[in-house]
């Protein structure tokens, strides 16, 4: 088993309040069209000036929440940058293409070119933080996230000192993305108010969402905020793999599943994806469990909203009640379990606990 | 001459991205790179991309680009010499 990691700081650039932290998920932000864009930030404080003009949204994004967090944590240079997105930078991309078909492949822009490559974000952070240590993006649909955070633990557990870590993921959706997703049933015909996503987990499809996560993390526990205790990833796994990582997972770290505070799903109101969420109520039957799509909607690295979340329940001691989905009084939130699935047959638990 | 160089400026402000700059606030004789615009190496091939989509001049010796990117000035003399759109 490998050591935990701790995590110093957590920043998040959602559909939801999340980067300027005055107030936990307050005001929530909610849409009737099936789509969850980021409230964006002021990004001019965390991005070179001079190269702001030519950056896409997620390429902001990215680089904002990732010098936000190493603010946090007063970290200028970090050891490794290590990240994961599902989908990179897509708009750079579909201009590129475009201008590669209108163009008939001559005078292309270098530009789009640049920014369109999955590591584009790594190689900015890399420029502003000077870090020339271990650079790498993990691009594996819905795990991305997850196996950036592997690496990480695996750097730190390799580690003979003390390190740190940034790691993160940044996935946007655009509106060519969202059409042709539609075409393969990504989406709800019927489209609810995005707060009630979850009422509607009795038809096929999700909500679009978009978003970026990142976290210092460090391999001594110091004045961490919490701590990852394990990541588990399946793909394409049958419902029992998953029932069986669960309480291979529990056993690991000596824990009953009433030793779980908080569970915290990705539920998205695809009745498709719903059975691996109905089978972790039963095996875990904590009186507090929560969901998180119905605020960020659904997209390959949505899970480090989930690590984020998790991160500020464990920082503050709250359960803010827009994530409910069952709820008791809980003493203490020490322990919380995420459960992921994503609709390319990947599935995650990611165990967070008090460090 | 005139007219070249404001529709030149409208092009780099668009192609650069340049936000909130109008032609009026590029000087023709100023350099682009460095102190001027303080424009970098992917703006030189931006710039080049741009003479070659809107203008038809393909410059393929560095030396040469680097004195045709100089200013808008010598931009728009170098087009006007050589464009063929």
């Amino acid at each position: 088993m490998m050591k935990p990691v701790y995590i110093l700081s957590a920043s998040a650039i959602s559909p939801q309040h999340t980067f300027d932290r005055e107030q936990f998920l307050q005001p929530v932000m909610s849409s009737d069209n099936g789509k969850l864009y980021v409230v964006e930030a002021d990004y001019r404080q965390y991005v070179n000036p001079v190269a702001i003009r030519r950056m896409s949204k997620v390429i902001k994004m990215g680089i904002s929440t990732a010098m936000n967090a190493l603010q946090q944590a007063g970290i200028s240079c970090p050891d490794a940058i290590i990240t994961g997105t599902g989908m990179g930078s897509m708009l750079d991309m579909e201009r590129f293409l475009k201008d590669m078909i209108e163009l008939k492949e001559e005078a292309l822009n270098p530009t789009y070119f640049i920014q369109s490559t999955y590591n584009s974000i790594n190689g900015w952070i890399a420029l502003q933080t000077k870090c020339n240590g271990y650079n790498q993006t993990f691009v594996h649909r819905g795990l991305s996230l997850e196996l950036s955070l592997l690496d990480a633990q695996l750097f730190l557990t390799e580690a003979e000192e003390k390190q740190t870590v940034l790691a993160g993921c940044f996935d946007e959706m655009t509106e060519e993305y969202f059409f042709i997703k539609n075409k393969i049933d990504y989406w709800k015909k019927e489209i609810p108010n995005s707060l009630d996503l979850i009422r509607h987990s009795n038809t096929k499809g999700t909500i679009g969402g978009e978003g970026a996560a990142f976290f210092t993390l460090t391999n001594e526990r110091g004045n961490a905020i919490c701590a990852i205790k394990e990541i588990k990833t399946f793909q394409d796994a049958e419902l029992s793999e998953v029932q069986s990582g669960i309480h291979e997972l529990l056993q690991a770290h000596h824990l009953n599943p009433n030793d779980i505070d908080v569970l915290l799903c990705g539920m998205n109101g695809d009745c498709r994806q719903q059975a691996v969420y109905d089978m972790a109520l039963q095996e875990v039957p904590t009186p507090t469990v929560t969901t998180f799509k119905q605020l960020t909607g659904e997209y390959a690295t949505a899970s480090g909203f989930a690590v984020w979340l998790a991160s500020e329940m464990i920082r503050t001691q709250q359960v803010p009640e827009t994530i409910t989905y069952r709820k008791s009084n809980t003493e203490a939130i020490k322990n919380i379990l995420i459960l992921n699935h994503y609709i390319t047959g990947s599935t995650s638990l990611i165990l967070i606990s008090q460090a | 001459m005139e007219d070249l160089k404001v529709k030149l400026k409208e092009q780099i402000i668009e192609a650069l991205n340049l936000q909130g700059m109008t032609p009026a606030d590029i000087d023709d004789n100023a350099p682009l790179f460095g102190e001027g615009l303080g424009l970098d190496s992917i703006d030189s091939l931006e710039m080049m991309v741009l003479l070659e989509r809107n203008y038809g001049i393909k410059i393929e010796d560095a030396r040469e680009g680097r004195k045709v990117l100089e200013s808008v000035q010598s931009m728009a003399e170098y087009i006007q010499q050589h464009r063929k759109i």
